[in-house]
């Protein structure tokens, strides 16, 4: 019950979701039905059920959760394994991104049993029997585990994410403390410059749900943080103009979900607070 | 039925609740339940400008099942408001950002308003004047 | 009929631009928020020690100065925490501008309403009456 970081799986679990019904406040086209069951493998012993969020736009019909039987002997140990194996041997309909299968590049980000993490660094072992699997939250499906991250790109780029300086450039590079990068690059590795921008964090972000067609998020803020915090940065006080917005930063109310989330064991929350802490010295 | 519109993947319907959100929305609750009893507050301060009879009315009410169901919920939301509230301001204030410590610090919030709430109920009613 | 999305990505990201404000809003929760946490604990010891207590005790209490003064510190603090944490919760869920515009409205008219009649009410019973 004493979580001591991202990556450390809850040991009881009192409630899966929360107790509203399963499809509370979602509009027709979003309805989620049961879909197909698909058989066991033959002579299998030890089997893995993954019951999986499903949409094709070419049917027109409602998204379904689809449920798939894996031979976990004859199966990789990631999430993203089973994934793959599903897709190359029972349905190949089956559709999810993915690229370099070791937590870096953040592609396969997905919703596995009810929270935020890159596929290919879950074990299928530390998973629900069946594991649920679903696109990020609160987000346009493209096709099955693909959701449009346009929108997320988007207030990425509004936070203006390269460095802005007013001094000449320099003959060789722009100095940096080792200090200073330790600010962008964490002491562990874990700073804000870290991120994969898998928007794990924003798709788990209650407030992103509720209001993220004008609140930045957390994936957007930490970044927003990384360029804020830069010693060889010189636009400091325009960005922290741009930021300070009733919805644009104070949409965020500490909730923490990102911070819980992380696959990569960064910290969005407290970035963000760094950020709210910089506007209201600046005043003071 | 055919539709056109991209279809919106679940939130809240799927969502694990975990502690970071349970308290943050029991923090929002517990805020707004205090709001809506805050005009008893000032019914109260009224009641005790208006008379002895005005201030009994009031008493009657407060001492019935539902007036002291209410008197505990507010209780309850006080405290805990008030615990969770202070955490808000360490993390505003920069510190407590780790997990270990929003664990830790959250069910110390939960135990604390929970141990409150019973001392003030149990002093409260053992109080002769 | 809705009328047709035709802004760009960036336009319809970019919004109206940034406000620009928005720390006042935030520091002054902080601030109402700090004086709340002594306020708040006085007042409700207060009244748990007197929880059995009679209406000529309490009134006693009411008229000294320094519970009059406290009192009416607490209101001022906890309708200004209130109306700004209602805004914001209401700013959360309401997206309808014809609906949220009118409730903030209503929350700190209401809020200010409350407090005026709470000092009014202890200044009352303070100065005799």
């Amino acid at each position: 019950m004493l979580i001591k970081s991202s990556d450390q799986l809850p040991s009881v679990t009192v409630l899966k979701r929360f107790p509203v019904p399963r499809n509370f406040g979602v509009s027709a086209p979003s309805r989620i039905e049961r879909g197909k069951t698909w058989p066991a493998p033959v002579g299998a012993t030890r089997i893995g059920k993954f019951e999986i969020y499903r949409y094709d736009p070419e049917s027109g019909t409602n998204p379904r959760t689809d449920t798939y039987a894996v031979d976990l002997d004859r199966c990789g140990p990631m999430v993203l394994d089973a994934l793959i194996k599903i897709k190359d041997e029972i349905d190949s309909t089956l559709t999810f991104r993915r690229s370099c299968r070791e937590g870096v590049c953040g592609s396969c980000a997905m919703n596995i049993d009810g929270t935020n993490w890159l596929a290919c660094t879950r074990f299928i072992a530390d998973t629900a029997e069946p594991a649920t699997i679903y696109p990020l939250n609160h987000l346009r499906v493209i096709k099955d585990l693909v959701p449009d991250l346009t929108h997320l790109y988007a207030q990425y780029a509004l936070i203006e994410p390269w460095l802005k300086t007013k001094t000449a450039a320099p003959e060789r590079e722009r100095l940096q403390s080792s200090e200073d990068a330790e600010d962008l690059n964490g002491e562990d590795g874990k700073g804000p410059a870290a991120c994969i921008l898998c928007f794990c964090c924003t798709a788990g972000c209650p407030s992103h749900w509720w209001n993220g067609n004008r609140f930045l998020g957390p994936a957007a803020l930490i970044q927003a943080w990384r360029w804020l915090a830069d010693s060889r940065d010189d636009a400091t006080g325009e960005r922290l103009d741009d930021l300070e917005d009733p919805f644009r930063l104070y949409r965020c109310h500490t909730i923490l979900n990102c911070t819980r989330t992380c696959p990569k064991g960064l910290n969005p929350g407290k970035a963000i607070a760094s950020i709210k802490k910089m506007i209201a010295e600046r005043r003071s | 039925m055919i539709h056109n519109e991209r279809p919106l993947s679940p939130d809240l319907q799927i969502y694990r609740p975990q502690l970071t959100s349970v308290l943050s929305i029991a923090h929002r609750l517990t805020g707004v339940a205090l709001g809506i009893g805050s005009p008893l507050l000032v019914w109260w301060l009224l009641a005790a400008a208006a008379g002895p009879s005005a201030y009994a009315a009031l008493q009657g009410f407060l001492a019935s099942w539902l007036g002291l169901l209410l008197l505990l919920g507010w209780t309850f939301s006080l405290f805990y408001h008030l615990c969770n509230g202070i955490r808000h301001l360490f993390w505003d204030a920069g510190y407590g950002f780790d997990l270990e410590t929003i664990y830790a610090s959250g069910w110390t919030v939960v135990t604390v308003s929970i141990g409150l709430t019973l001392a003030a109920w149990i002093f409260g009613c053992g109080m002769k004047g | 009929m809705a009328r047709k999305q035709t802004r760009s990505w960036v336009g319809r990201t970019q919004g109206l631009g940034s406000a620009r404000e928005g720390v006042g809003h935030w520091w002054m929760q902080r601030v109402t928020a700090v004086a709340l946490i002594p306020l708040t604990l006085w007042f409700a010891a207060s009244l748990i020690a007197r929880a059995r207590g009679d209406y000529g005790a309490l009134i006693l209490w009411l008229r000294t100065p320094s519970t009059s003064v406290l009192m009416v510190l607490l209101l001022i603090a906890l309708f200004y925490h209130m109306a700004l944490g209602l805004q914001v919760v209401i700013e959360d869920y309401a997206h309808n501008d014809r609906i949220k515009l009118p409730a903030v409205v209503v929350v700190h008219l209401a809020s200010f309403a409350l407090a005026a009649a709470g000092i009014a009410t202890t200044l009352r019973i303070a100065l005799g009456g």
